[in-house]
């Protein structure tokens, strides 16, 4: 007498009506939750309604007769007993291999009792597969797809790690370019014979995942071996080069609309136009533990970078002692434009202040306000 | 049959007597500080003189709509007349209702343009204020501009103070999520977003108090996030400029209130600054609200009791029979008012105490420390804080000093 659709949507009503009554008990912060389980009574109360009045939107059924087969062969017991290894695995391990335990369990046991259910579904064996296809496969291919194109984007981003930047450049070219051109061939050609595609395709696909694993395993670049053995956290704000620091750096910038201030050095002189101001100032506010940004314009003829000076910092090594705390951008060619992000949490100290300067430009400093 | 058509006209006729009857009572409310109808600045104005004629204009359309449905309704409903003849298109008749609807659009559009790039622009800037969002108050800070007698920054929180007659911009942007500012009376909103400084024109006409509230969803307490824009006259102004740059006064020796201080040195100086606190060691005391709250600032306290009303302007420092005084005071006194701040007889003892003693049960705040995983255990608001009766009243005396 009760349509399927309605257990169904009756069974989540009476389950978050439960849900409800112990949100109450459970959290401290009720509003939220409870709004949203109401909300969610509410809908699937209306749908079990629905759905009892309108039978699940069926009028007949017709459901071939039962099955007395025997289950066939089936490769998921052996994939659960997998994963219930690799769980207990990871108890001891990681929790890496714990998760991958947890979904290889999951998947599998998914996938063995649909496989059992579809198999008694009729005594028809293609209804069998088709019904085993229908709750399967919008399932099967997106994830089966999502972990094929994860394997061979991780094996090409390895690759990349490993080539020099030119050979990088080269064979994103060459690969973007065969890439099109398998997919015009498919297109143009759709009598091409399927296993000819399939070829084509898993060629690919093994091709880059073995370069993938010899790069992986033949380590990065040097140059980023290099950047990384050198201290991100502090950048050399002198006037003169810094080897890693100033490489490419880069003279445009994005986030423009997002500044608070301008800071330009023309003719030896900096000023700030700060966002809002007609007319340059020679202070900055930069508001408490607020992020800041700031654009440094260079439109003198040799390389500047813009350093901001604020106060001091202790050590921990060696104890007690103190240095500059100086915050930079990289250096900037005439023309240029670097940003500069600040996140300031207090005021100077009493009769000190904070300043932006320029290194190899004397006499002229801005200062930075914390109010 | 009939009598039932004549019943459900009776009845329509009630409900739209009723509609009506709320529709003229909501527009006159006259206690609505808040109202989008009454602008009090040229900002404002701009808007209004936009919104009025398309107002009209669309309801003079939606109005010839519903009655054109309407009458059709009653003179097509089913009387078991035959099914009449079904065509399909009238291209004339359809380009006509396309292009009228285009051309209204075209010309309120017009219109709309006109009133964004005025309200953008920023070239005519006569004075600047930061306006900083966080949850669940904001903060204002004055740089230096000399031609206002401001020679050093100042900070402030809750009210933001102006002189009237004056291009004021503010520079908006946020410490922890997307807040919005809006002055009704004064102009339309504006988002402040992390990372971003975005501008808002105010100006007003008159002395007076304009209300606002926080319009973009930002947690909790967003409905009680408020804030209120004070006009004051250029001298008035002048006057305010002047005692937020006064140098610290020291409670008197042995009162109450220097007993406060040393509570306040104790209890609240890790979040709340004030400028020119002394610690016992002759030090300045810094706050350090960025070690403890997880937007990194708390209101600045040094001229709390100059400003009426405090916690995101959600509480009242005046007690009611002095606020009103202030409210509704008439253009020309309500600057001299407002200047007396807080006064022993008039501050509202029952918030400001209830507020010590455990703020978070009087707003919804985040701010039980072993409840913040997602924030380092930094508060979202000010905490409870544990302190006995008399560590309050001693608070409140140092706190009635901080004039
Ligand atoms: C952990 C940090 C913290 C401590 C400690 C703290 N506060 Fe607060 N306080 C805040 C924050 C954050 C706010 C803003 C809350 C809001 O408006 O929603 C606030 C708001 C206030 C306000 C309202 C100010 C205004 O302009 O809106 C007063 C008054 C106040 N605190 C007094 C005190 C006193 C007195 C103490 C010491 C007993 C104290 N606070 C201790 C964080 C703190
Ligand atoms: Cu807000």
């Amino acid at each position: 007498m009760f349509s399927t659709g309605f257990k169904y949507f009756l069974g989540v009503t009476v389950l978050s009506i439960a849900a409800l009554i112990m949100s109450l008990f459970v959290l401290d912060q009720v509003a939220i939750a409870g709004v949203a389980i109401s909300m969610l009574i509410v809908v699937t109360a209306l749908l079990a309604g629905i759905a009892v009045v309108t039978r699940d939107g069926q009028t007949t059924t017709s459901t071939p007769d039962a099955s007395n087969e025997l289950a066939s062969q089936s490769m998921w017991p052996l994939v659960t007993s997998i994963g219930v290894v690799l769980l207990a695995l990871g108890l001891v391990t990681s929790s890496i291999v714990f998760f991958t335990g947890v979904i290889v369990l999951l998947a599998a046991l998914a996938e063995w009792m649909i496989q059992s259910w579809s198999e008694r579904a009729s005594k028809d064996k293609n209804y069998n597969a088709a019904a085993r296809k229908r709750v399967l496969n919008p399932i099967e291919f997106p994830v089966l797809a999502a972990l094929g194109l994860g394997v061979v984007i991780y094996s090409f981003s390895r690759i990349m790690l490993t080539v020099n930047k030119t050979t990088g450049a080269t064979l994103f070219i060459v690969f973007g370019a065969l890439v099109l051109i398998a997919g015009i061939l498919f297109a143009v050609k759709p009598e091409l014979k399927r296993s000819l595609v399939v070829a084509i395709c898993v060629f690919g696909a093994v091709g880059i995942f073995t370069a993938g694993v010899i790069s992986a395993t033949s380590g990065v670049r040097e140059e980023l071996v290099a950047a990384k053995a050198e201290s991100h956290e502090l950048p050399e704000c002198g006037a003169e080069r810094s080897e890693h620091f100033d490489k490419e750096a880069t003279g445009t910038l994005s986030l423009r609309s997002s500044v608070s201030a301008t800071i330009e050095l023309l003719d030896g002189k900096l000023t700030a136009q700060v966002v809002g101001f007609n007319k340059p100032q020679n202070t900055v506010t930069v508001r408490r533990s607020t992020p800041t940004s700031l654009i440094f314009r260079n439109l003198d003829a040799k390389e500047y970078r813009l350093v901001a000076e604020l106060g001091t910092r202790t050590l921990v090594e060696p104890e007690g002692a103190t240095e500059k705390n100086l915050v930079c951008t990289q250096l900037t060619a005439q023309g240029s434009e670097q940003l500069l992000l600040l996140d300031i949490a207090k005021s100077p100290k009493a009769g000190t202040s904070y300043s932006l300067t320029v290194p190899g430009v004397e006499g002229q400093s801005i200062e930075l306000v914390v109010p | 049959m009939t009598s039932v058509w004549i019943m459900l006209v009776k009845k329509s006729r009630a409900i739209l007597g009723f509609a009506a009857i709320s529709i003229v009572a909501a527009s006159c409310g006259t206690n609505a500080p808040q109202d989008t109808w009454q602008p009090k600045g040229p900002n404002s104005k701009i808007i209004d003189d936009l919104q009025r004629p398309v107002f009209a204009v669309a309801g003079i359309i939606g109005l010839i709509v519903a009655v054109a449905v309407i009458y059709t309704l009653i003179k097509y409903r089913d009387r078991g007349q035959p099914i009449p003849e079904q065509t399909h298109g009238k291209p004339a008749l359809e380009i006509t209702l396309t292009i009228i609807p285009a051309l209204i659009l075209a010309v309120v559009a017009v219109f709309t343009f006109g009133a964004i790039f005025k309200l953008a622009k920023t070239d005519d800037t006569e004075m600047i204020i930061n306006v900083t969002g966080q949850q669940w108050w904001w903060e204002y800070d004055y740089p230096t501009q000399n031609e206002f007698g401001i020679t050093q920054p100042i900070i402030s929180s809750g009210q933001l103070v102006m002189p009237v007659g004056t291009k004021v911009l503010l520079r908006e942007t946020s410490r922890d999520v997307i807040h919005s500012y809006w002055i009704p009376a004064l102009n339309g909103k504006r988002d402040a977003v992390p990372g971003r400084v975005q501008t808002l024109r105010l100006e007003a006409d008159a002395p007076g108090i304009y209300a606002g509230q926080c319009t973009e969803f930002c947690g909790l307490s967003h409905a009680n996030m408020r804030m209120e824009a004070v006009a004051l006259s250029k001298a008035d102004f002048a006057k305010w400029v002047a005692n937020q740059q006064a140098a610290y006064v020291a409670p008197a020796k042995d009162s109450l209130a220097q007993q406060g201080e040393e509570v306040f040195l104790n209890q609240c100086v890790r979040c709340h600054q004030v400028n020119g606190l002394m610690r016992a060691d002759g030090t300045p005391a810094i706050a350090a609200p960025d070690e403890n709250v997880w937007s990194g600032s708390a209101p600045n306290l040094t001229h709390l009791m100059s400003r009426n009303t405090f916690a995101g302007a959600s509480f009242d420092l005046l007690s009611k029979q002095c606020r009103d005084e202030v409210w509704n005071a008439p253009s020309d006194v309500v600057g001299t008012k407002y200047l007396a701040g807080v006064t022993e007889e008039c501050l509202n003892q029952k918030d400001l105490r209830s507020w010590l003693r455990n703020a978070p049960a009087m707003l919804p705040m985040y701010a039980n420390a072993t409840q913040l995983k997602a924030t380092g255990g930094k508060y979202r608001g000010m905490p409870y804080l544990a302190l006995t009766e008399d560590d309050i009243s001693k608070l409140v005396a140092y706190l009635l000093t901080l004039k």
